[in-house]
């Protein structure tokens, strides 16, 4: 139970609609968009400014409680759940544009904007934030900043990364700093880049200061329909082999596309397909035509029963939309679902694709793949339902051997959805103890007293204290 | 065929075998069984979040979409108790405009649910009095029918648009005063704010049907026998306050070639009781209206109020399977239609011209729970002159929502002091919209906020366009 004078403390800061400590409401702050890994957080903290995020910190801080930062709650590795009676710092109502600066492509934004607004608010300026998860509706820049998440579309443009230039960060005791900004590269060690990813483990970004693209002049979409998934990844891995750069490349299995087709959604993928995979290329309008045509003719070599050209801005836009809702669609299967974000080299995809069904059939578990395939970004969709004990243990074997099967085949454990609670203990399946030394070190520069997104990320027995490893 | 009107279905079809009684017990019994199975639809993913009004304004996940079917999921799951503050608070808040259900991939039938988890939440825990009373009055037409005459006569001796009209009004009225600026809201429009042609403000997209005038429109009728029929709902809120809008429903209609046929003993559509949880009531009324126009025998069933169009249209799923009622209450929920839906299967007819700078707000329960999205801008460009101009958030929630001024006042405040402003930046001197609820609520707020901006249902607007043109002409209105 919250200590009632850290509340008032809190109240006093953020008023009376910032503050929540009713353990019932508490409930829908359990988990985030994994809800596999559910605890309740102590209380929930709201601020508006970063004055407001700074004081409510720093008292927290002063009473020894951990904190959990929150964006919407649409992350996909269990990164916002509060362990130990955390609090949980939102920043749902940190949500305004500061400035977007045209003539120089940059913006300037409190953590809570929701990715695609940024966009919107960008193209007056005929400019774009290139960054686009498939969440990009809800999801914030802050989870995207804490994430360093990715996106269809990141196959060519890179990852949030790329794009973040500046950051003002609440450290966990309180404190405020503010890392790069305004310049390509800041004198001095890169501290933004070392921020970019950290999972909320070494303290809150209030302003971010991000890169805009201007809007490419032209787009091309192509719809490749295949009857074997590997086909589908076989394509992708030629159309990379040959020397083409799209935009982005999609697959979407047939579990995946026959729940999208019975949804809002629907963006005409045939239902009896075993893989629909989604190119896109743009640029300047000259050579799009012989990039989508070079595509095409690779997809029908390897397989692709009919590929379809998009028309059509809605049509275009239907492909996509179908494509990044999908995840969300998966309700239609099963009420529960466990997401993997393993990556693997792309020529690996059909073998690993093969791999997956296997290990699901053995499992007895349906999996739904849609997934960043110019990328080798595997989203395998583990369905279940939570209620089925039984069935939950199945999830965690498949799941476990899905991970050693991309590990073996030279990938790793995640793509762009962030280690979390989830995967923090695969951790150990692709570093060494020295490797995450290391890692523990940075994390304490930033957060000496463990009190930031505690038991995140890095797995606890590998901690050099406990470990005791002879030096 | 008339109507292409795409009706989402919206709830699961209840599968209950228990009797259609009104034993509370097993009521209850089926409201949370019909919400297990709705709600396992809902994987976290979140999408909703940024359709919520409430969310938005708050930041809260337990007011998003999201939170409160985690909060039902709890109370079915047994670890919430439904009369528990939080419960009861955040289920209270949800203004039920069903923003979240277009967005959402899984197709989660959020508004049902709301329904189920508010019929939960009153056994628990019974509604307040206000909303007891209001409820209980439109439950029975011996009832409102003498309220709503004492609305109208208190509405023309003019003390209700005094009161919102006093000094220190600020948008956010609360209890007595809003009723009463809702009540001064509700009332005829005198005279249009019309601007000479040339200071019309330019609109973003064109708007009129150019080149097209009265006189060369195809003929409105297809030979008297031939013409579809139709059956208008006249509401209790509709009829008690907004006649007017009724009679020119009626116009518009038979001006488009469809005839009007007289319904029987209709009453209330029973939407307001569903939204607040009183299922059982609100089948009662549906019954009765199942039968009223069952008699009545039309094509179609016209709907000027968006709310009821909304409730009528899901009729079907409002009974258990086995309930002698489920089959007939589909096959009438199967005619209903928005009024523009109808008209603009028939053009519809252009009028003579209104020179009037407009804006349309979507009423929620015609956009988000009927999926119909153009019809009512397409009515509009019927009236020559008429400049329709862009209005930001104008798919989101007045702040209306049935009685949710009363039960919400401060949250209802805010989201009708942005809607407001919005009109307001829109530069229109008319909004139009077609549900009384948001014609009460944004005219209620732009009295209190001193504007002199004008509210309309579109079917006023559209007979006022054919009035001018000369339609009715030799036709004895």
């Amino acid at each position: 139970m919250i200590q009632q004078s850290l509340v008032r403390e809190l109240r006093a800061i953020c008023g009376s609609y910032g503050v929540l400590d009713d353990p019932d409401a508490l409930l829908v702050y359990e988990s985030d968009a994994l809800t596999a890994y559910r605890h309740r957080p102590a209380a929930v903290v709201l601020p508006r400014t970063t004055r407001e995020t700074r004081e409510s910190v720093a008292a927290i801080a002063r009473h020894g409680l951990p904190i959990v930062p929150r964006g919407a709650g649409t992350g996909l590795s269990g990164g916002a759940v509060a362990l130990n009676d955390a609090i949980v710092v939102g920043t749902a109502r940190m949500n305004r544009i500061l400035g977007i600066d045209a003539p120089n492509r940059r913006a300037v934004l409190q953590p809570g904007v929701i990715n695609a607004e940024l966009s919107v608010a960008a193209r007056r300026h005929g400019l774009y934030y290139a960054p686009d998860p498939s969440s990009q509706t809800t999801c914030t820049i802050g989870g995207n900043v804490a994430e360093n998440s990715g996106g269809p579309h990141c196959l060519k443009y890179g990852v949030t990364s790329r794009y973040v230039t500046g950051l003002e960060v609440v450290l966990p005791d309180g404190e405020v700093i503010r890392i790069g900004g305004q310049g390509r590269d800041a004198p001095g060690y890169d501290l933004v880049g070392l921020f970019v990813g950290s999972e909320g483990c070494f303290g809150i970004a209030t302003e971010i200061e991000v890169s805009l693209l201007p809007v490419p002049e032209s787009v091309r979409t192509l719809l490749a329909i295949f009857d074997r998934i590997e086909d589908a990844g076989r394509a992708v891995s030629e159309i990379m082999s040959a020397g083409m750069l799209p935009a982005a490349m999609e697959i979407i299995d047939g579990a995946t596309i026959r729940a999208v087709e019975d949804s809002v959604f629907a963006a005409g993928y045939p239902t009896d397909a075993e893989a629909a995979l989604v190119i896109e290329f743009d640029g300047l309008e000259a050579g799009l035509k012989g990039d989508a045509e070079r595509a095409r003719r690779r997809c029908l070599a390897t397989g692709a029963r009919e590929v379809r050209t998009a028309q059509d801005e809605a049509e275009r836009a239907a492909l996509w939309k179908g494509r990044k809702k999908a995840f969300g669609a998966m309700g239609r299967i099963a009420p529960d679902l466990l997401v993997q974000d393993a990556t693997v080299p792309r020529t690996a995809l059909p073998s690993v694709l093969r791999g997956i069904s296997r290990i699901s059939a053995r499992h007895d578990l349906v999996v739904a793949n849609v997934f960043h395939a110019g990328d080798g970004n595997l989203h395998p969709n583990i369905l279940f339902d939570r209620r089925d004990a039984e069935e939950l243990e199945r999830v965690e074997r498949a799941s476990k051997e899905i991970m050693r099967l991309c590990v073996d085949a030279g990938g790793t454990i995640t793509g762009e959805h962030g280690v979390g609670l989830d995967k923090k203990h695969h951790m150990t399946l692709i570093y060494g103890p020295d490797e995450l030394n290391a890692m523990w070190g940075i994390r304490r520069v930033f957060d000496p007293g463990e009190t930031m997104n505690p038991g995140k990320v890095l797995p606890d027995e590998t901690q050099p204290v406990a470990a005791a490893v002879p030096a | 065929m008339a109507g292409p009107g795409r009706v989402r279905q919206s709830r699961p079809s209840a599968t209950a075998s228990q009797p259609a009684a009104t034993d509370p017990a097993s009521s209850l019994a089926r409201a949370l069984r019909e919400q297990e199975e709705g709600l396992l639809n809902c994987v976290h993913c979140g999408f909703c979040l940024p359709a919520c009004p409430t969310y938005r304004r708050l930041g809260d996940e337990a007011d998003s979409p999201r939170g409160r079917l985690h909060l039902m999921r709890a109370v079915v799951e047994g670890r919430l108790e439904p009369g528990a503050e939080a419960y009861q608070r955040h289920i209270g808040r949800c203004l039920g405009c069903r923003a979240c259900e277009p967005v959402c991939p899984s197709g989660v039938a959020y508004g049902h649910l709301l329904e189920l988890a508010r019929r939960v939440g009153n056994e628990a825990k019974p509604p307040s009095l206000v909303t007891r009373i209001i409820l209980a009055t439109f439950g029975s037409r011996w009832a409102w029918r003498p309220l709503l005459a004492g609305a109208r006569l208190l509405r023309a001796l003019g003390l209700p648009a005094l009161a919102a009209r006093r000094p220190r009004s600020g948008a956010n009225a609360r209890g007595p005063r809003l009723a009463l600026a809702m009540l001064a809201a509700s009332a005829r429009v005198r005279s249009l704010p019309e601007s000479p042609p040339d200071e019309v403000p330019s609109p973003t997209t064109p708007t009129t049907n150019a080149g097209r005038t009265a006189a060369d429109s195809p003929s409105p009728t297809d030979g008297p026998d031939n013409r579809p029929t139709v059956a208008i709902l006249t509401g209790c809120v509709q009829a008690g306050l907004f006649g007017r809008v009724n009679a020119a429903t009626r116009r518009v209609l038979e001006a488009n070639g469809y005839r009007v046929v007289p319904v029987g003993a209709q009453g209330c559509c029973g939407a307001l009781h569903a939204h607040a949880g009183e299922l059982d009531s609100a089948r009662e009324l549906a019954r009765r209206n199942v039968a009223a126009f069952e008699a009545a025998g039309a094509d179609y069933l016209a709907m000027n109020a968006s709310g009821c169009g909304a409730a009528m249209r899901e009729y079907g799923s409002l009974f258990s399977q086995d309930d002698p009622d489920a089959p007939r209450a589909a096959a009438l929920a199967e005619r209903v239609r928005d009024l523009s839906e109808l008209l603009v299967v028939r053009g519809p007819r252009p009028g003579g011209s209104i020179h009037l700078a407009a804006t349309s707000d979507a009423p929620c329960h015609l956009l988000h729970a009927q999926g119909v999205a153009d019809a009512p801008e397409r009515v509009l460009r019927a009236i020559p002159g008429l400049r329709l101009l862009p209005l930001q958030g104008a798919s989101e929630c007045c702040g209306g929502a049935g009685i949710y001024g009363l039960t919400q006042p401060e949250l209802g405040g805010m989201i009708g002091g942005d809607k407001v402003r919005n009109i307001l930046e829109s530069g229109a001197a008319a909004v139009v919209t077609g549900n009384p609820g948001c014609m009460m609520q944004i005219g209620a707020g732009l009295r209190l906020a001193g504007s002199s901006v004008v509210v309309l249902h579109p079917a006023e607007l559209l007979d006022e366009s054919y009035r001018r043109g000369g339609l009715y002409d030799g036709q004895g209105r």
